[in-house]
């Protein structure tokens, strides 16, 4: 009856009305894991995340009615208001794989990995709208102030490494996306779950206040933490009955440990030039999302539950709404052999099995143009979107859900992003309804009062 | 087992057990409440989608009708649709899985799936009610309870006879515990100091009342602390968290709001002078409509104005996309409102009626029909007529005092404007008309030899401030920096790099085109620059816009511009090659059948183009009267000679004549030359008129802004079926809730009732001593934030959600005596903390714990870690380094990046000057701005309602301790302090233990503390107790 899910919660509430004792961290090794609901098929995640909105219909979505009807008028409403012709996908589509799955040029190297994607396209998303799009996608709210999925999936779960954060989030170097911080905060949760962002660009320590600061040394470092830890061990001593005091002692070894760890496994030196050269250190415009694809790698092996890449970000993205064709042939350069790489990487490795990965954008792009000639672009379109999935017991290249004949809206089996959040959830052994926190008169949700397992995918 | 409820009993299945075992004076059992029972529940959903359409209420083949539970089970003419909980013997499950049903498209595995579920967890239809929730016999939903304290046996040492002591000691006393004995005097300083003022208590302090042996010592220090201006500093951050104060929009560009804080510096003084609590909560939601209208009124309607805005949304061409921001928003406001001030969370009844406290929905679009109107400020439609949202600010003056700042300003106006008119008048006489080749006839010509107006039209320019006209041109203006002197840094303007002026809107349609534009060229041009351009209001991504664009990339070019890329084109005309003195003529003419050409010195340049004819965004644009206006944009490189409109698509021969005619080019000197003499000493003493009414202009005090409620128009409220804004149900006028006692739900005004007037109506209804939840919601916060939790122990949430008060009496007692104490706050504190309550130590004690691990009963003092903003401010203030300013602007500890796109970013900075060494209290609170090692101690995000804050220990948590140059600069300026102030080492660590502790070190710690200083210095030892537990903890 009192299972390590319950026992975590327990010890987060025990020390009474505001007291809770961490967190993920500090549970960590002496309190074991917590538990999944059930039997888990991932332990992990990766998200890819596309900023400004990948159009499905360039990548994964092929409309060969698209390319028929090239040029004749369409009427739908758009977010801009100035919804031109339909406008078929420049690139040409192949099938790739055994499976035949169908992807663009555009993505060359994702293409040969067409046989390891489970891919949904039939998405759809509540706001046309890049940070509410963004914050849907992550909390599955389009406000602010929701967890969220990795603040959530910490808090269920915990960390595997007590030396580093359970939640990592890698910015392009582009900056931020829409809504920054907020994006990966934990909301109403406990700050303990909240995502920690890792310094992406310059020099310097990859998280904040990491590091000893200048002017301090070692000895005297040292000298001062032997002080702080038998003050605090008296102090703790002197006033038992408080569980948050010995976690406080923990978490300064914790944050010891942390200091050495972080710098290690961000040290992308230690890696091989072949694996350094796969995910694409060596061109330029692949360099960026390379660094964050294999550092996501190393902190998933170093126990990181959830990690998110972020790619594209207030400097520069898919929002392609001018020059959809220099836009998506840019960021798909920076984009498609890194993550390639990636899951190269990972099921050579044997980490796909358990690891989920998932490819996620804010909303797809409209079958018709925005703007003529070499300038046209494509608005925002949130009826109907492509994700896609590997690893984790995922049935391999597999389709779920298609749009219809243009790509405008689900003609089958549409999938709401409450539904990917409970498909995600109950891969990592958590049952969607039953993960919730009481907050402000309401039982919260990621999933709010909607999400559906999608069993159809599952191997 | 799973435990679904998490912090809302504070408690566990271990202390609900517990509780079980405890005599009966608290009735309070907490319940555990089953998860909401439609939570994920998606059978209904499949059948919606598959099955309704034929076995629904209207078209019910076989009889059947799924829409409903009754008619499901009563079933068709094959009999009961289902059997709840027992899928295998449901005929409709039986169908759908053989493939008979939905005939032709069978369901998907997933549909399946979700049925066979949803019939075995019961077949429960949303909206059918759960019966685990509250009725109107909830207990928060009775009037106040006079109950008399209760006797109690034995009264222990110190025990008072106050109501508060007897309802705690008669708690304690059932469940078979003693209270603990009271705190030592140091204990009791430091966290008195902590509660009612978030800081520590100085050494002398603690000495003098340690020593004050008076029998009312205890009293006057809490009268004194009571009376300190820190007081409302420490409360007001409290009220923040209730009313998510942000500083920043948040969402997509969480652009900053550069007048949210005198709404700040309201609360702090409200508090302080222990304003009513009515009046308070009164003003913060119709200060502005109240009698007498006070500035206070005004500034405290922020409150409603606070949630996040989606900028972005508001202007969407889509009109859903809009309706949805605006209601997401009057919920958020209508939530803020209703669990702030009556603990009731309305808001869960936009799309449904409340699943667990008796609300209709349709009291939902009720409550929020009286705040219909409300709107964040914006900024006003004067810059050059952009109607976007951009947070501004409001000006705070009484009716009075606008009427006459107004009036003054309106006589100066009027008469600069007659001056500006007869100036123009006198040189216009004197100009000779132009002769030879006229050119082409516009519709309107504005020229810049005198002024910005047009002739033909009354398309009369105004000029932003920026802008001037001047030596014949329209052209950016130079700032004047010794006016500025006086202003701090970052109060002064920016330098402008845009000056705008623009004309009324349009008072005729305008289809086919030629916008004409005399440019002279500052400096050599090296930015985008659009001295020229015609755009519709209504919306901006929505409405038309075209215009005259110079491109500044390698090889510069004219271009049309438009928002987005749409009806751009690059024209393939020759690189443009421009210098400091040049003149250039431009046109671009738009033709009935959507073709573009553009025209450089009467010269077609380029090649015309088609915008994609097949879309409307591509065809001719329509720019409607009354809707769509010119408005021109000069920089330090381009100034404006003069423009002109046409209604036609000239020609390049037209154009051509027209570049040849030229342009109005009479100079001030060329003009005055041809005046008598007393035409120009007239116009020199009007001139000088001119400068005086300017100067006594710029002289009137402009009125405070503050980030206040504007108040538009109040459009009739529907009800939304489920909450959607393209289905709108019955209108309904504002009243009250049906389930609060006391406060009749009709406001008793006629529907025709005005906008303040059903406003302020609310106000009194929610703000009112015969509702008995508003006193009752707010004895419980004080509560709550001096014993760590409330009486019922989710502040925001007296709904079923919420849980059960563990001292009802006690509650309502409070509130009762709050009521007839006039609403004042400093009163009720002080009632709470003279209780031996209160003063009890917080020793640990075993057996207590294991009947009462939570403390509900009050058997000790629950022992806290300071909140983030405590620890901030007590590192100050022991460092010696704490700037006490009260009041003002909020500092700004980051500096404003540039704008990436259309997010703003705030880079933090580690900088660490006077102005930043302010109360945590005044920074300011931007949604994505935030400070990690504030964060890292659990200070709420701003956008976030946090009536309870949680308090976690992490790693990040201590590195930031360790770590940040904030505390590295603490532990310096604490260590230059006591090395200062005390001679030896021995006194030095003693002041050190002083300052931060509240207590000597004993020989151990002495010992120890020197060796660190004689070791690693006092920097070492500094920091190290700036990170123990007995600095960052009140006992």
């Amino acid at each position: 009856m009192f299972d390590d899910l319950t026992r975590r919660r327990w010890l987060l509430d025990a020390a009474g009305g505001f007291g809770w004792l961490a967190l993920a961290g500090i549970l960590g090794s002496d309190q074991g894991q917590a538990a999944p609901h059930f039997a888990p098929r991932a332990k992990r995640v990766i998200q890819v995340f596309t900023v400004g909105g990948m159009s499905h219909i360039d990548t994964f979505d092929f409309k060969p009615e698209l390319k028929k009807r090239d040029g004749q008028p369409f009427d739908m409403p758009t977010f801009f208001g100035q919804g031109g012709n339909l406008w078929a996908c420049p690139w040409e589509f192949k099938q790739h794989g055994e499976s035949g799955q169908w992807v663009s040029g555009l993505l060359p190297n994702l293409a040969k990995q067409a046989d390891h994607l489970t891919v949904v396209r039939s998405m759809v998303a509540r706001s046309a709208n890049h940070m509410p799009a963004v914050a849907q996608m992550n909390t599955g709210f389009i406000l602010t102030g929701f967890p969220a999925m990795g603040a959530w999936v910490t808090y269920a779960l915990g960390s595997e490494n007590e030396n580093l954060p359970a939640f990592v989030v890698l910015p392009d170097q582009k900056g931020n996306p829409w809504g920054g911080s907020v994006q990966w905060s934990n909301g109403f949760l406990p700050a303990a779950v909240q995502g920690t962002a890792f310094r992406t660009q310059g020099d310097g320590p990859p998280v904040p206040d990491l590091t000893r600061p200048e002017g301090v040394s070692e000895t005297a470092r040292k000298g001062a933490m032997q002080w702080l830890r038998r003050m605090n061990e008296r102090y703790t001593a002197t006033n038992p009955g408080d569980s948050s005091l010995d976690a406080r002692i923990r978490s300064y070894e914790v944050a010891a440990q942390m200091q050495v760890s972080v710098p290690e496994i961000a040290d992308l030196s230690r890696e091989t030039d072949a694996t350094r050269s796969l995910y694409g250190f060596d061109e330029e415009k692949t360099a960026g999302m390379a660094k964050n694809c294999l550092l996501a790698r190393r902190l998933l092996e170093h126990g990181v539950r959830f990690v998110q890449i972020y790619q594209g970000g207030a400097g520069g993205n898919w929002d392609a709404h001018g020059s959809l064709i220099a836009n998506h042939q840019g960021m798909a350069d920076e984009y498609d052999r890194p993550v390639a790489a990636l899951l190269e990487d990972l099921r050579s490795r044997g980490l796909l099995e358990d690891t989920l990965v998932m490819g996620i954008t804010e909303f797809g792009r409209t079958p018709v143009s925005q703007g003529s000639g070499k300038n046209a672009g494509r608005d925002h379109h949130a009826n109907c979107f492509t994700c896609w999935m590997a690893g984790a017991g995922l049935k391999p290249g597999f389709s779920f859900g298609a749009s219809d004949e243009l790509g405008y809206e689900p003609a089958e089996n549409p999938v709401e992003i409450f539904d990917l959040h409970a498909t995600a959830l109950h891969l990592l052994g958590l049952d969607h309804e039953r993960l919730t926190y009481y907050h402000n008169g309401i039982d919260r949700r990621l999933t709010d009062v909607h999400g559906r397992v999608l069993w159809d995918l599952f191997s | 087992m799973f435990i679904e409820r998490s912090s809302r009993t504070s408690g566990s299945s271990i202390a609900g057990f517990a509780w079980r075992v405890l005599p009966l004076l608290l009735l309070a059992i907490l319940p555990l409440v089953a998860a909401a029972t439609e939570a994920g529940n998606q059978g209904p959903a499949v059948l919606e989608r598959r099955c309704l359409a034929c076995h629904g209420p209207t078209t019910s083949m076989g009889e059947l009708d799924l829409s409903n539970r009754e008619t499901a089970l009563r079933g068709g003419t094959r009999g009961p649709a289902l059997v709840p909980e027992e899928p295998e013997n449901s005929l409709i499950l039986a169908r759908v899985v053989a493939g008979e049903m939905p005939p032709a498209a069978p369901l998907s595995e997933t549909d399946k799936q979700a049925l066979r579920t949803w019939i075995a967890d019961g077949a429960v239809w949303p909206g059918e009610i759960s019966e685990r929730r509250a009725g109107n016999d909830w207990w928060s939903l009775q009037p106040l309870r006079e109950t008399a304290p209760p006797p109690v046996q034995a009264r222990p040492a110190g025990w008072s006879a106050s109501p508060v002591d007897r309802w705690i000691l008669a708690g304690l006393e059932a469940a078979g515990l003693q209270p603990s004995p009271e705190a030592e005097r140091r204990i009791l300083i430091r966290r008195l100091n902590y509660a009612l003022l978030g800081l520590p208590p100085t050494p002398e302090e603690i000495e003098q009342f340690v020593q004050d042996s008076s029998e009312d010592a205890y009293e006057r220090l809490v009268d004194r602390l009571l009376a300190s201006p820190h007081y409302g500093e420490r409360w007001a951050r409290h009220w923040l968290d209730l009313v998510r104060f942000a500083e920043s929009e948040g969402f997509e560009r969480d652009l900053q709001r550069d007048h949210a804080w005198p709404y700040r510096d309201y609360v702090i003084r409200s508090l302080n002078s222990d304003k009513s609590y009515l009046q308070f909560a009164r003003e913060q939601l119709a200060g502005d409509v109240i009698e007498p209208v006070t500035r206070d009124g005004i500034v405290a309607t922020t409150m409603l104005a606070l949630g996040p805005v989606d900028g972005i949304g508001l202007t969407s061409a889509v009109l859903e996309e809009r309706e949805q921001v605006r209601e997401d928003y009057l919920e958020e406001m209508v939530g803020t409102v209703t669990q702030t001030f009556l603990g009731l969370t309305v808001n869960c009844a936009r799309c449904h009626d409340h699943k667990f406290d008796p609300i209709a929905q349709e009291e939902y679009y009720r409550i929020k029909a009286a705040f219909q109107a409300i709107w964040p400020p914006t900024l006003p439609i004067t810059n050059g007529g952009l109607d976007e949202f951009f947070p501004f600010g409001l000006p705070v003056q009484t009716p009075d005092e606008r009427l006459r700042h107004e009036s003054r300003i309106g006589v100066l106006d009027e008469r600069m404007e007659e001056i500006d008119d007869t100036l123009g008048r006198l040189f216009r006489s004197v100009r000779p008309e132009r002769t030879g080749n006229a050119g082409p006839q516009p519709r309107v010509r504005w020229t810049f030899d005198v002024d910005g107006r047009a002739d033909h039209e009354a398309l009369h320019l105004r000029l932003n401030g920026n802008t001037e006209i001047a030596e014949g041109r329209l052209r950016l203006r130079g700032v004047d920096e010794s006016e500025e002197d006086d202003k701090a840094e970052d109060e002064k303007p920016p330098k402008p790099v845009l000056g705008v002026a623009a004309s009324p809107r349009l008072t005729r349609d305008l289809r086919e085109k030629t916008l004409e534009v005399w440019l002279h060229v500052e400096n050599e041009p090296t930015k985008l620059g659009i001295p020229m351009e015609i755009r519709g209001q209504s919306g901006f991504r929505g409405a038309p816009l075209d215009g005259i664009m110079y491109v500044a990339e390698k090889e510069p070019r004219w271009q049309n511009f438009s928002i987005g890329s749409f009806r751009t084109a690059d024209v393939g005309g020759p690189a443009e090659k421009l210098e400091s003195g040049d003149q250039v003529q431009i046109a671009i003419s738009y033709a009935a059948d959507g073709t573009i050409s553009i025209f450089r010195n009467g010269r077609l340049y380029g090649d015309p183009y088609q915008p994609d004819p097949g879309s409307q965004a591509g065809r001719l644009q329509l720019y409607g009267e009354d809707d769509s206006l010119l408005r021109f944009s000069v920089t330090d490189s381009f100034s404006i000679r003069e423009a002109r409109l046409y209604d036609t698509a000239l020609p390049e021969s037209e154009i051509d004549a027209s570049f040849r005619a030229g342009i109005q080019d009479w100079t001030e000197a060329e003009l005055k030359a041809r005046m008598d003499p007393l035409m120009r000493a007239r116009i020199a003493g009007l001139r000088a008129e001119l400068k005086h009414l300017r100067e006594e202009r710029a002289n009137i005090p402009s009125p405070q802004l503050a980030h206040a409620a504007q108040v538009r128009d109040m459009e009739p409220t529907h009800v939304l079926i489920r909450g959607a804004v393209n289905r709108k149900g019955p209108v309904v006028e504002p009243a009250g809730l049906a389930c609060v006692p006391g406060v009749p739900t009709d406001l008793g005004l006629a529907t025709d009732a005005g906008e303040g007037e059903w406003r302020r109506a609310i106000a009194e209804w929610i703000a009112n001593p015969d509702n008995p939840l508003f006193p009752r919601v707010m004895v419980n916060r004080v509560w709550q934030y001096h014993f760590g939790q409330g009486l019922a122990s989710n502040p925001s949430d007296l709904g079923f959600n919420g849980g059960e008060p563990s001292h009802p009496e006690l509650l309502d007692w409070l509130a009762g005596d709050f009521v007839r104490q006039g609403w004042s706050l400093k009163r009720l504190h002080k009632r709470i903390l003279m209780s031996q309550a209160y003063r009890q130590s917080s020793r640990w004690n075993a057996e207590a714990a294991s009947l009462d691990a939570d403390n509900r009963l009050v058997w000790r003092h629950t022992p806290r870690r300071l909140t983030g903003e405590d620890v901030r401010d007590s590192m100050l203030a022991v460092s010696g380094d704490l700037n006490r300013q009260v009041h003002g602007r909020s500092y700004r500890p980051f500096d404003l990046g540039a704008q990436i796109g259309s997010l703003r970013r705030y880079e933090l900075t580690t900088r660490d000057t006077p102005d930043l060494r302010r109360r945590t209290v005044y920074r300011m609170n931007t949604i994505t701005g935030g400070d990690p090692m504030l964060e890292a101690l659990d200070c709420p995000l701003p956008a976030v309602k946090a009536p309870k804050r949680p308090s976690t220990t992490t790693a990040v948590q201590a590195l930031s301790l360790m770590n940040n140059a904030f505390v590295q600069h603490r532990a310096k300026g604490f260590a230059a302090r006591v090395q200062q102030e005390a001679a030896t080492l021995d006194r030095q660590v003693e002041r050190a233990f002083s300052l931060a502790f509240g207590r000597l070190p004993d020989v151990d710690e002495l010992t120890s503390s020197r060796e660190v200083v004689d070791e690693h210095g006092w920097e070492s030892l500094s920091w190290g107790i700036l990170n123990t537990s007995e600095f960052l903890y009140v006992r």
